[in-house]
């Protein structure tokens, strides 16, 4: 019963938190149909730039975290869509390239400034302490966590299903060409889809860190998690996303309670793999946004 | 005929005197004064090998240059001059032979140090293997723990004797000093738990540890058996692993009353934070490395760490009269922090200082022998080599204390017999 309940409860906290590391993969994917090679910059920049405007600046914390999230709006638009999507489009293997080299540079740049000896510590925790619930004790941070990354979730699935711009981008992650001949402004809403994709990951990083441990490369295993729950959700959807999150948490949540938990990444990756051999393309085939 | 006898007169008269020009060639002349060699002016010259983007061989490099400007300050060794090479190896072995290489073949080093993984030590010592015959010279590894180098001596001390390996434990030492007689008493006589979780990081350091060296030595877990402490509970992780959740749950519903962690690569911060949060925060964790034992840890958790003890050269209480200067001066001069690497770099240096003092020369041969009686006050206790392995002395002549983060600093627990120990608390009581 135990191990049941402790399973059930992983499976929720965790989803809800690899979704929220996942989403702004998936909505990147959706609209603006790249696979964004250098997506793991933003869980490096949302931890390092909130910690250096935080205490090597001593601004007060909330100022902090805006200005990260205005660096990083910054930083996707002018660096990653101006400099990079919009210039390579064409050229797939650059476009990958170059965006692997951005986030490198951004890694190597964040250990040089802030190596692991500097002690690096985000205080954004929510929810102090612990919690009973059924015969499983659980973080209340974790539950924080979990909550926001529900909490994003539907804002984001909101303003894409109940927007215009979100109408819009659907429209564009379906045929980008008939959504122009139908007179989108596809820049601008290239320019909003970055924006968004930075929030949840962003947000991602700041509600983990409390539990998680910050380190110059670390984007690279949030990367991972996001790739793995994005393909196996049909890469660009977002519906997909939130059921492959799901999915995940609750197979890393089996194999670590039922048998070891230095098994679970493996597990999760082997089942998305079975999954994407009988069903080609993910859950749900991204051809669409929704 | 008097022709002939004449010429065979002559040929005797040469051959006896050839005879006897050979015999006084070959025989010490008893009456000369007998040849002193000339003593050795030349500076001597150290070089140092790192990966100059990790933290720990920049600490390490720091540590070497601290020494060596302390020797020249003082006259140097034996009279001579010393000279630090360093150079950047950025982690990879073809690049670390090639520049071992250098140093021994090109700038003619007398010694050479590693301070990083044992990985580059390995490489660095088969590449001086090839070359000591035309190049004696010497080796010490500093920083990376492991059993190859000293078994490489222990198994063909003809070709590896130049090398020696400084660093707080190898395997055989995890279980012959480590658990039996450091962290086993611990747990049982300070601690007092009769029920222990043990918890292994997947590495091949870890090996001997979980499985003992069949027909040698028993595991961690037969070892704590006979200390009359029972391993209720036994799991792995991997080195990506950030997920702790169901460990601690699973800890905590064995039954055991505390957490030996035998680790020093995980992310121990994910895991300290995920503790602190957990249904096992009050068990008493012990973590026998890593960067809990750094004093950024109190930073790098938040605070979380509060409680948790580990094995940590970088407390700054006074093992021996040389630790907190030492700490102080690698801050001061090099603002570098004393972590993991720079003691015993440290520490290396000075035993090879003594044993040339005490062999009178830098010839390699003469060193070794020196080295492998050397004993010298260092950092960390006393730095000796053991003569058939060239490992350093271990515990009780060369330690790492066990230490708890108590009110945001570490505080020395364990071995209690130190000045500098203060009592053991359990974590609610550090929080």
């Amino acid at each position: 019963m135990l191990t049941l309940q402790n399973i059930v409860i992983f499976t929720l906290i965790w989803g809800s938190i690899y979704l929220l590391i996942s989403l702004g993969f998936s909505v990147i994917c959706g609209v603006l149909r790249i696979f964004h090679m250098g997506y793991a910059v933003t869980f490096v920049l949302a931890a390092y730039l909130t910690w250096m405007f935080f205490n090597s600046m001593g601004l007060p914390l909330w100022v902090s975290i805006t200005l990260m999230f205005i660096v990083q709006f910054i930083i996707a638009i002018f660096i990653f869509y101006k400099g990079i999507f919009e210039r390579y489009l064409d050229q797939e293997e650059i476009l990958l390239t170059v965006s692997i080299l951005v986030y490198m540079v951004f890694m190597y740049m964040a250990n040089y400034f802030y190596p692991v000896t500097s002690g690096v510590n985000l205080p954004t925790t929510i929810l102090e302490g612990t919690s009973q619930i059924g015969l499983v004790r659980v973080s209340n941070q974790m539950l924080a966590a979990a909550g926001l990354g529900v909490l994003t979730t539907i804002v984001i699935v909101l303003v894409f299903l109940k927007t215009r711009p979100g109408l819009i981008m659907r429209a564009m992650s379906q045929n980008v060409m008939t959504a122009q001949l139908m007179g989108a402004d596809v820049n601008r809403m290239y320019y909003l889809a970055m924006i968004i994709s930075v929030i949840p990951s962003s947000v991602a990083v700041l509600a983990i860190a409390p539990f998680w441990g910050i380190d110059p490369f670390m984007g690279m295993s949030l990367f991972i998690t996001a790739i793995v729950v994005s393909i196996l959700g049909g890469l660009g959807n977002m519906k997909g996303s939130i059921i492959a999150s799901f999915l995940i948490a609750f197979v890393h949540g089996s194999v670590s309670y039922l048998y070891v938990s230095r098994f679970m990444a493996l597990a999760g990756l082997i089942v998305a793999l079975i999954i994407l051999i009988f069903r080609k393309g993910g859950i749900f085939v991204g051809e669409r946004l929704w | 005929m008097h022709h002939k006898g004449l010429l065979v007169l002559a040929i005797v008269l040469v051959l006896s005197l050839l005879a006897g020009l050979a015999c006084a060639g070959g025989q010490p002349a008893t009456t000369s004064a007998p040849e002193t060699p000339a003593k050795e002016t030349t500076p001597i010259k150290i070089g140092f090998m790192g990966n100059l983007s990790s933290a720990s061989s920049l600490s390490a490099k720091a540590a070497a240059q601290l020494a060596v400007d302390e020797f020249n300050a003082a006259g140097g060794i034996d009279g001579r001059k010393v000279e630090l090479i360093v150079e950047d190896t950025k982690g990879e072995i073809p690049k670390c032979v090639e520049l071992y290489k250098k140093l021994v073949m090109v700038d003619k080093v007398d010694l050479v140090v590693i301070g990083e993984k044992v990985e580059m030590g390995v490489a660095g010592m088969e590449t001086g293997a090839e070359l000591y015959p035309e190049y004696p010279h010497i080796f010490i590894n500093t920083t990376g723990s492991g059993d190859v180098i000293w078994q490489k001596v222990a198994t063909n001390y003809n070709k590896y004797k130049f090398g020696f390996q400084t660093y707080y434990y190898t395997s055989s030492g995890y279980l012959t000093v480590m658990v039996p007689k450091d962290s086993g008493p611990m747990w049982r006589d300070v601690i007092k738990v009769k029920k222990l979780a043990l918890i292994y990081e997947d590495m091949e350091w870890t090996k001997p540890v979980r499985q003992g060296i069949p027909n040698v030595y028993p595991s961690a877990k037969e070892i704590f058996k006979s200390l009359g402490i029972d391993v209720v509970y036994e799991s792995t992780l991997s080195l990506d692993q950030k997920v702790f959740t169901s460990v601690l749950d699973d800890i905590a519903r064995s039954g055991a009353e505390g957490i030996d962690m035998v680790v020093g690569y995980i992310d121990e911060a994910a895991f300290v934070k995920q503790w602190a949060d957990s249904s096992a925060k009050n068990l008493p964790i012990f973590m026998w490395g890593g960067l809990v034992g750094m004093p950024q840890a109190w930073e790098a958790t938040g605070g979380k760490c509060a409680g948790v003890m580990v094995g940590s050269s970088m407390v700054r209480e006074p093992i021996t009269e040389k630790t907190v200067p030492f700490m102080d001066n690698l801050y001061n001069k090099f603002k570098v922090g004393a972590i993991f690497g720079s003691h015993t770099t440290y520490d290396s240096l000075y035993g090879y200082k003594k044993a040339v003092e005490t062999a009178k020369t830098t010839n390699a041969e003469a060193v070794i022998k020196a080295m492998e009686k050397v004993e010298e006050v260092a950092v960390l206790g006393t730095i000796g080599w053991d003569a058939k392995n060239h490992y350093n002395l271990p515990s009780p002549k060369y330690i790492t204390p066990s230490v708890q983060w108590q009110n945001k600093e570490m505080k020395i627990v364990y071995p209690t017999t130190l000045k500098s120990a203060v009592p053991y608390k359990n974590p609610a009581d550090c929080r």
